[in-house]
């Protein structure tokens, strides 16, 4: 878990139709440290994470993960794990089936499912169809299938969203110790304070542009918190694009 | 990444739904239901014009494939709830692979529960009919089991197909089945009949008879149904692979 795994965003454009999501972005996420990932609702946050994964095609630029487009990853799960949306998993199979079968795309033993859902904390839950899961449930199960191959590289988009305090508290330590251990960690959030307690390093986009990209202490210098920080810059933002503000 | 893991991974899914499951178990009862019912009905009553031994007991066949177009259709469309396919798409980039291994599935799985199926109705429902059944070696028996397992087959890959082009099972279902419960037979008769005879599922099922009612014979006729089954599969992969997930 080297540089090697580094995430390396460069000029990356994205149309759809007439709405530029986003607009020749250029970032590097680097291991060791976990980077928050944070704009308004419309950024183009998604998006970015998205066009990482080789889900969606770029207009214009690149994304690699380890210096490789995702989609030259042989069992790319060993190299990448994330969390997009809590909701994908299909409501009538059992997270256990769920977790087996993206395990087993990737070559990936059945004890590797029974690993990632203890520490996850739903093993007892594993047998139940997901359609019965809290969101909470759902977040924790995302989280497992992100964390299945033992990845150096996560990308997780909310992963506290639904969760209770418990959860909350439990997935800043999860993420402080991944990029402990040296891995790449890209994490969006709306939560400021929550983003400030595990954050080492912000990336900020607006308006499908880059606002800023740089370490945590550096970006709230001179405010009273990240929140005032983060609120002024995606305001003014929002002024030079000349949009209707969303913030 | 290679073909045997995303095969195993699709054999977990197809095998872990219900409703897929379940479908895959109702192309048996329902084909061989019919069947044999028909048979049995048919085995006591006076011989009219009409009769066909070979369709009288693979007449199944037809409320058979509504099973077989639910379990291509879910297969696919499941992966379409609830944004699952962004997962599956991140563990297996290489989209050509995953449907190959989908489709791989959806027809082995469907041609190894329809042929016995068509061979059950047909000695059962042949029991039935009594000294009006055909056996297995007369003329158009053989080929109306295999081919009726074909036809079944081809059609769970026509919906499969389908799936993956509009994303939706309830569109494919909304599309396929008043297709084959009402239109291709209202355009079977009058002056639109040539026409229909070339329909997917008119034009397959033409091996499910001893005496075929239109004039396109019944390897041509199933040759015809893959032809469909395979515009749509292409073109669901033709989706796969440029649209955005």
């Amino acid at each position: 878990m080297t540089a090697a795994t580094a995430i390396e965003v460069s000029r990356l454009t994205k149309d759809y139709g007439d709405v530029r999501a986003l607009d020749a972005v250029t970032f590097t996420v680097r291991p060791g440290r976990v980077t928050g990932f944070l704009g308004p609702n419309g950024a183009g946050k998604s998006t970015a994470m998205r066009l990482v994964l080789g889900l969606d095609r770029p207009t214009a630029g690149t994304a690699t993960v380890g210096g490789r487009p995702y989609a030259e990853l042989s069992d790319p799960l060993r190299h990448v794990g994330a969390l997009l949306d809590a909701q994908a998993a299909h409501g009538s199979r059992s997270g256990r089936a769920h977790l087996r079968a993206l395990a087993a795309s990737n070559g990936l033993p059945d004890a590797r499912v029974a690993e990632v859902l203890r520490l996850t904390g739903i093993e007892s839950a594993a047998g139940r169809r997901v359609r019965t899961y809290s969101l909470g449930m759902r977040q924790r199960l995302g989280i497992a299938a992100a964390l299945l191959g033992d990845p150096p590289v996560l990308l997780l988009d909310e992963p506290s969203n639904g969760l209770d305090p418990e959860g909350i508290v439990w997935i800043r330590k999860l993420l402080r110790r991944l990029a402990g251990e040296g891995r790449t960690v890209l994490v969006s959030s709306h939560l400021m304070a929550e983003t400030a307690a595990f954050a080492d390093h912000l990336v900020v986009l607006g308006r499908g542009r880059l606002l800023a990209d740089s370490p945590l202490a550096e970006f709230v210098e001179g405010r009273a918190d990240l929140e005032e920080a983060y609120l002024r810059l995606t305001a003014s933002a929002a002024e030079f694009t000349s949009g209707t503000g969303e913030v | 990444m290679n073909a045997t893991a995303v095969l195993r991974s699709e054999w977990i899914k197809i095998t872990t739904l219900r409703g897929t499951v379940w479908s895959l178990a109702c192309v048996l009862l329902v084909t061989a239901g019919f069947g044999i019912l028909a048979s049995t009905a048919q085995g006591g009553a006076e011989v009219d014009g009409d009769f066909d031994p070979l369709f009288s007991v693979l007449t199944g066949v037809g409320p058979g494939q509504i099973a077989a177009i639910v379990f291509g259709t879910l297969a696919v469309s499941s992966e379409y709830q609830s944004g699952l396919i962004r997962a599956t798409l991140a563990a297996v980039p290489r989209r050509g692979l995953l449907y190959a291994a989908k489709l791989a599935h959806v027809g082995g799985l469907t041609f190894a529960v329809a042929l016995p199926t068509t061979l059950l109705s047909f000695l059962v429902g042949g029991a039935a009919l009594g000294d009006r059944a055909l056996g297995l070696g007369d003329d158009h028996a053989l080929l109306g089991v295999v081919g009726g397992a074909v036809y079944l087959t081809l059609m769970a890959l026509l919906a499969a197909g389908l799936a993956a082009v509009l994303r939706s099972g309830i569109a494919v279902l909304g599309i396929l089945i008043p297709f084959v419960l009402v239109v291709s037979m209202v355009l079977g008769v009058g002056s639109s009949a040539g026409f229909a005879d070339y329909l997917p599922d008119r034009a397959g099922q033409q091996v499910l008879f001893a005496d075929p009612p239109t004039d396109v014979p019944p390897l041509a006729g199933l040759a015809v149904t893959a032809l469909w089954a395979g515009a749509a599969v292409l073109a669901g992969w033709w989706t796969l692979r440029r649209r955005d997930a």
